[in-house]
């Protein structure tokens, strides 16, 4: 488990942190830099969005492997989310619409085998999924 | 851990933008300011040198989206050289590389300005 303040200097550590416990895991590359990508992702989105920036909060990351699979839980105290109502991103449409926002959850979709959000004792819950046979 | 170095060269009507280390949520704005003064000065053909660059998350991607559109609007474009499989691979899962130029090298990619209808391309 590692907890991180709400604060984006500590992404990098938290990419690095996650880089380790893939390769820990078994995965080669380019998997590991995208799983640490997906993670920070999910950790921007909890410091900028369910925090709204607020930088004296906490962000835990809960890692387990799972032997046929290696799930990362992204864990906030901060407002509801729900990252679902993201419309999806159609890119020449997000061109012409100059719009930056909303690619995070687009790469990690495209990236893990799972994602999930969940609301639980006022807590919301990132649940990132790899699967080891190559599935995604 | 500074994260993000960005420096800039003119060369000719091209403007090269080097970003040096990551970009990510807490260094984006770094990169931003270096993409938005050239715009300001006018300057709407960009290569953007990517051999220094270890990777790039959605907010340095975005940044790239927030601005490609009144480039090209311009007559410019803004256009990509020298990125590690990392970043490349990044670039290929959001499809980016259907939308950008992406070139090998620098000079590559300052060529392809020189290319006769393709300036804006």
């Amino acid at each position: 488990m590692l907890t991180v303040p709400s604060q984006t200097t500590f992404l990098a550590a938290v990419r690095e942190v996650t880089k380790k416990m893939a390769e820990g895991a078994g995965f080669k590359s380019p998997t590991p830099d995208q799983l640490a990508l997906a993670v920070d992702e999910a950790t921007t989105n909890a410091i900028e969005h369910a925090y709204g920036g607020a930088s004296d909060k906490q962000v835990v990351l809960q890692f387990e492997d799972r032997g046929t699979d290696f799930r990362v839980e992204v864990i906030d105290t901060g407002a509801m989310m729900d990252p679902r109502s993201v419309p999806r991103v159609d890119l020449p449409r997000y061109v012409s619409e100059r719009r930056k926002g909303g690619l995070g959850v687009h790469l990690m979709e495209n990236i893990m085998d799972q994602v999930t959000f969940r609301r639980t004792a006022r807590r919301n819950v990132c649940l990132l999924v790899k699967r080891k046979d190559g599935a995604k | 851990m500074n994260g993000l170095t960005v420096e800039t060269r003119q060369l000719d009507d091209v403007t090269l933008i080097y970003p040096q280390g990551f970009i990510n949520a807490h260094t984006v704005r770094v990169f931003e300011a270096e993409i938005q003064k050239a715009i300001e000065q006018n300057r709407f053909k960009v290569v953007v040198n990517c051999s220094g660059l270890s990777y790039i998350a959605s907010a340095g991607l975005g940044a790239i989206m927030g601005v490609i559109d009144e480039i090209r609007r311009q007559g410019g474009d803004l256009r990509l050289a020298g990125l590690n499989d990392t970043v490349r691979n990044i670039f290929e899962i959001l499809g980016f590389h259907h939308l950008y130029r992406i070139f090998p090298t620098e000079l590559d990619a300052l060529r392809s300005f020189g290319e006769p209808g393709k300036a804006g391309a």
